[in-house]
């Protein structure tokens, strides 16, 4: 009776010899599909192409590393991603008068604090993240036209400039996402509340039971979400010099579905910035691809959705149990 | 515990009293009066999002929750703003038949392979995005039928058309179903508590299907009128139809966690998301307000769902009354 | 008549070459109430879920009826007449008891017709004795008492034949095992077949016509509730009643390091309850479900909001007001949920073992990885598991192991001064809970405190320094130096204002 609790051995070997990562395998099998696709393609194989696919998934990438700190603490998605980044680049441009690095810390910091609230939220209370972000999105962005007056913010001063510079050839953002997304790793991987996020995420009632900081845990997270929001919104604000209500449009989506191709499970506990990173790059070179093959947006939108759905499905059905 | 009962009753009622309570009210503000006219564009409001309110209030009712219904809304205005050019019924038939197959598909996936709703909606809303734009070029497409445009919005008996009464009855046909068989029962008990469910003999899988298959139908639905009603469609209604949407399914009475929720809350929150538009229209006021109104709403609902916030109340309670119960 | 309506003819089955019910035979007559008594593990559940179709016997036959049946599943079971009524409650919080009537039932009409099922509801809820509960009422707003009683009224409407009901009591008050007996009975009056399973062997005897007695996985003994006492039952059921004579002197017990409670309450679970738990020793609380044991754990570990009185550890007060706080205090809890409240079974051994000292394993809140993986790799060596499974998930891991890793989590930390386990040994098999038990000796050996609460007599005795037997929220008794299973038996079962 008592064995009852235990895995069967049969079920403990399939465990252990399902780890090596179908996904893995997935992923293969995709990258050889798309290669030779890829490198037929013309004016596939160039530098310049080589730049604008990464200089496409710069923006989006910075606040999926972002978002996948989120995801993996268990705390699913948050719908309030445009409308933060948003705001942080309109309150960029208002403060750009008081010099390029008081700007960048105010806009930096605005990010921070409204996503880390909604961590609070999360975290301390439980609060459904879904229905609070969609709350948040909300309440931010009808702020911000409410401080807007409902035109667009335009630059105070020009000293932006520096954060077009393209070193090398790609653009300053690109630099700013390969850093963020090794920093992002290594707080998941050798920070003690990033290993904390894992345990949360994957199972919050055994962490509380634990005694693990949950609430501390979850409002670091949503933090460095909000820093990353708001990176995104400082860069999208130089970069088109003025911001409207619906600058960071599409963002809030597109995140997500990067984080969901890097393979991290919408439940939580697993995941890694990293992938996020690859996730991105990948969603860029299949656009990119299809593009230079002459397809419309409409199927460079289809093809991501139906990339989206197949990774979701074998990442959960590999990790049932 | 058992605010269950009392929630999904007395938000939606508390919403629209509210709301009701403003609207009238609002010729204090504005000195004009109300004229039958401000009504029918309420209700109008209401048709624009009413069908989206449902079919993501029954997935949430279900414990699931539908992303997709907005691309399904924009792919079925799409499809029938095309297939009905000659006939609008044709248009119609076809936009609800594909929304009705895109919800199926994603249904089975959800129950049979057991993976969460969100992302594989999430996925599905962006194919269908992609789907509408395809099949558009990325362009609003116009609908030349003028007909069928001047027909949907037509005044009956100075408050209704014929759109807002197609949406009621849908919500009237979905309350018959719930209240008069066993399948309300059975979808908040999905929600509730799904394995106790399963103990008890629900075929929870078919259950999911036919939700799913329900939920893309109606969103389809919801986007044919609204096409042919604004006599063109849009590839890209955006996020906004669905959050909007997620409001008045949750001052609906309907909660993320699952298992609370009745068609007739539905109803009174998709009224009240409604009617708090068109107040801040009647009244003037700048269009943000309307935003921060929803935002405030939700920021009651997500208080009061919270369960960290009930136990920290509850140890409060603990320690101001040290004898226990 | 013709023959009893029940025949379980030589049931067998183990579980990894264990056996865990040994041929087993009983009949059940129409209206009859039929006891299943043993202590844990002795093989109830196993026949239980073997009856109701949740678990193949390995050999012998079930007949109903006349006819012999093969029970593939519940659905099976349910479809011929077999209903069953245990903690796996199928009632739904979010319906209310009339929709939980008839939620899942096949012959259910689909349109429903109100007024029908109203009053049949009503006449349901009236047998049950439940009289002031409204046909439209939430199951969510009832007491577990209540969902009980609607989950039996439940099993009736759906036409039953054969009723097991396995600790329906266990979670109820006095007054509600009262209404479940009533309604039992009723049920037995229209010609179903009982089987009973509990716990509380006063109940077992007034309520049942035959009792039937497993041991070791072996039938003992069946004989009428008449020809038996509580005493007898309990030879039965222990056979060579194991004692426990030698009261040897534990290391001295250390006052300045005891975990102080102090009146401690869990409003409609627990009443005041106090104790002084000394280092060195180890503590046990005896009781069955329900009967506080596992509430005062939970509670001193800041998982109790409601919970109100005094902790104190090491003359330092413990914030019990939360899991965080209480680990703060020095704390260790392990719960008696591994799965869903302990370990993470997705990762691998290793970061269950150091899941819990993240914080200690460098500075400037850095985790060091060499230190990560010395510290795992000798806490698995003290905890006895493997070194070449620290890698796989702890999924993979046997029931033994995996409580290793769980208790293991909590040893070797400085920071720890008291270890609190509720069921220490749930679902490991006999050599894993020698090798748990041996580390818990350990654990008190070297300093720490360390109280458990249990269910299983053998457990109690072999681990317990200090019992407290406890029943409906309140200490029965403590028995410093050791008990006899009879004893505690009887506390645990009956209390003593019966005995």
């Amino acid at each position: 009776m008592m064995s009852l609790l235990a895995a069967p051995p049969a079920a403990a070997a399939r465990v252990r010899r399902a780890r090596p990562g179908s996904l893995a395998v997935a992923l293969t099998v995709l990258v050889v599909v798309l290669l030779p696709v890829a490198v037929t393609t013309e004016r596939f194989l160039t530098l310049g192409n080589a730049r604008a696919i990464l200089a496409s998934a710069a923006l989006v990438g910075i606040t999926a590393i972002g978002a996948t700190l989120v995801m993996i603490a268990g705390s699913a998605v948050s719908m309030a991603a445009s409308q933060t980044a948003t705001v942080v680049a309109m309150v960029f441009l208002a403060t750009l008068g008081q010099g390029l690095l008081g700007a960048t810390l105010l806009a930096l910091l605005t990010g921070v604090v409204l996503t880390a609230v909604q961590g609070l939220a999360v975290g301390y209370w439980e609060a459904n993240p879904i229905v609070l972000t969609i709350a948040a999105g909300f309440a931010i962005g009808g702020g911000a036209i409410w401080f807007s007056g409902g035109t667009p913010v335009s630059a105070a001063s020009d000293g932006f400039d520096v954060l077009n510079a393209t070193p090398l050839g790609l653009p300053l953002a690109v630099y700013v996402l390969l850093v963020l997304a090794v920093l992002a790793e290594w707080i998941l991987r050798r920070t003690t509340a990033g290993r904390q996020l894992y345990l949360v995420g994957e199972n919050r009632a055994a962490a509380r039971a634990a005694g693990l900081p949950v609430g501390r845990v979850t409002v670091v997270a949503w933090a460095f979400f909000g820093l990353c929001l708001a990176v995104t919104g400082v860069f999208l604000a130089a970069f088109n010099t003025s911001a409207t209500t619906n600058l960071a449009g599409t963002l809030t989506l597109d995140a997500i579905a990067a984080v969901l191709v890097g393979g991290t499970a919408i439940a939580g506990g697993k995941g890694s910035a990293l992938r996020t990173l690859g996730g991105a790059v990948l969603i860029s070179v299949i656009s990119d691809v299809l593009l230079l093959r002459g397809y419309s947006t409409g199927v460079q939108i289809l093809v991501k959705g139906i990339l989206v759905l197949a990774v979701v499905v074998l990442v959960h059905v590999r990790g049932r149990r | 515990m058992r605010p269950a009962l009392r929630q999904e009753r007395i938000v939606p009622a508390a919403a629209l009293l509210l709301v009701v309570v403003a609207f009238v009210l609002t010729p204090l503000g504005t000195g004009l009066p109300l004229t039958t006219f401000d009504v029918y564009n309420a209700l109008q409001g209401f048709a624009q999002i009413g069908l989206l309110a449902l079919a993501i209030g029954l997935t949430m009712i279900a414990g699931e929750f539908d992303l997709s219904v907005v691309g399904t809304y924009a792919v079925g205005g799409m499809i029938a703003v095309q297939a009905g050019q000659s006939s609008a019924v044709l248009g119609l038939l076809v936009a609800v038949a594909v929304g009705a197959a895109v919800g199926a598909v994603q249904g089975a996936l959800i129950a049979w392979l057991r993976v969460p709703s969100v992302p594989v909606t999430l996925a599905a809303y962006i194919a269908l995005l992609g789907l509408a734009y395809a099949i558009s070029g990325g362009l609003s497409v116009t609908f030349t039928n003028r007909a069928a445009t001047l027909w949907v919005d037509h005044t009956i008996a100075g408050v209704f058309s014929p759109r807002s009464l197609v949406t009621l009855a849908a919500f009237v046909l979905v309350a018959v179903v719930l209240g008069g068989t066993r399948l309300g029962a059975e979808l908040r008990a999905i929600g509730g508590d799904r394995r106790a469910s399963r103990v008890a003999g629900v075929r929870v899988e078919r259950k999911l299907v036919l939700l799913f298959t329900t939920s893309g139908t109606l969103a389809a639905l919801g986007g044919a009128l609204l096409s042919f009603s604004f006599a063109s469609a849009n590839p890209d209604p955006g996020l906004r139809p669905l959050l909007i949407a997620a409001v008045a399914a949750l001052l609906g009475g309907a909660s993320l966690a699952g298992g609370r929720g009745t068609a007739a809350g539905l109803l009174a929150g998709a009224l009240s998301v409604a009617l708090l538009a068109q107040i801040v229209a009647v009244a003037y006021l700048p269009d943000y307000s309307t935003q921060l109104f929803y935002a405030a709403l939700l920021a009651v609902v997500v208080a009061i769902d919270s369960p960290g916030l009930r136990r920290g109340l509850a140890r409060l309670r603990a320690r101001t009354r040290p004898v226990g119960a | 008549m013709s023959g009893p309506l029940v025949v379980v003819d030589a049931l067998a089955r183990s579980f990894a070459g264990v056996p865990a019910v040994r041929e087993v035979s009983f009949t059940v007559g129409a209206g009859e109430i039929h006891a299943l008594c043993g202590h844990n593990g002795a093989g109830k559940s196993t026949v239980v879920k073997m009856l109701s179709g949740q678990l193949a016997p390995d050999a012998g036959r079930i007949v109903l009826d006349g006819e012999q049946v093969d029970l593939r599943s519940r659905q099976v079971a349910q479809r011929l007449g077999v209903a069953l009524v245990d903690q796996e409650l199928s009632v739904v919080p979010a319906l209310s008891v009339l929709e939980n009537m008839s939620l899942g039932d096949i012959d259910a009409p689909l349109v429903t017709r109100r007024r029908a099922a109203v009053r049949r509801c009503r006449e349901l809820l009236d047998d049950m004795g439940l009289d002031r509960l409204r046909p439209g009422q939430l199951v969510a707003t009832l007491s577990m008492g209540e969902r009980q009683l609607v989950e039996i009224a439940k099993a009736l409407s759906q036409r039953a034949r054969v009723v097991i009901l396995d600790e329906p009591t266990a979670t109820l008050s006095d007054v509600e095992s009262r209404r479940v007996f009533a309604a039992v009975r009723r049920v037995a009056a229209r010609g179903c077949a009982v089987i009973f399973v509990s716990h509380r062997l006063p109940e077992v005897l007034e309520l049942c016509d035959t009792v039937t007695v497993l041991r070791d996985g072996r039938r003992v003994v069946t004989a009428p509730a008449a020809d038996l006492t509580v005493d007898r039952l309990i030879v039965h059921m222990l056979g060579e009643a194991p004692h426990r004579l030698e009261t040897s002197r534990r290391p001295d017990p250390d006052l300045t390091h005891a975990l102080r409670i102090e009146q401690l309450r869990v409003p409609g679970r627990l009443a005041d309850f106090t104790l002084t738990a000394r280092a060195g020793r180890i503590y046990a609380l005896a009781g069955q479900l329900g009967s506080g044991a596992s509430d005062v754990l939970r509670a001193v570990a800041g998982l109790h909001p409601r919970a109100t009185g005094r902790v104190e550890l090491r003359d330092r007060a413990v914030p019990f007001r939360s899991p965080v706080g209480a680990a703060r205090a020095g704390i260790a809890f392990v719960s008696n949920d591994r799965k869903g409240e302990g370990l993470f079974l997705d990762k691998p051994v290793a970061g269950n073992l150091v899941a819990t000292r993240l914080d200690r394993l460098g500075r400037g809140g850095l985790v060091a990885a060499g230190r990560e993986r010395r510290t795992a790799r000798s806490l698995a060596e003290l905890a006895g598991l493997p070194p070449d499974r620290l890698a796989d998930p702890v999924l993979a891991l046997s029931g033994g192991n995996q409580q290793k890793v769980f208790v293991g989590r909590s040893l070797g930390r400085p920071d720890v001064r008291a270890l609190l386990l509720d069921e220490p040994t749930r679902g490991v098999d006999i050599g894993g809970r020698a090798a748990i038990h041996r580390l818990l000796r350990d654990a008190a050996e070297a300093g720490l405190v360390v109280v458990f609460a249990s269910t299983e007599l053998e457990e109690l005795l072999e681990l317990g320094d200090v019992i407290l037997t406890m029943r409906d929220g309140r200490v029965v008794d403590t028995y410093p130096g050791g008990a006899d299973g009879a004893v505690l038996m009887r506390d645990m079962t009956e209390g003593k204002d019966a005995a």
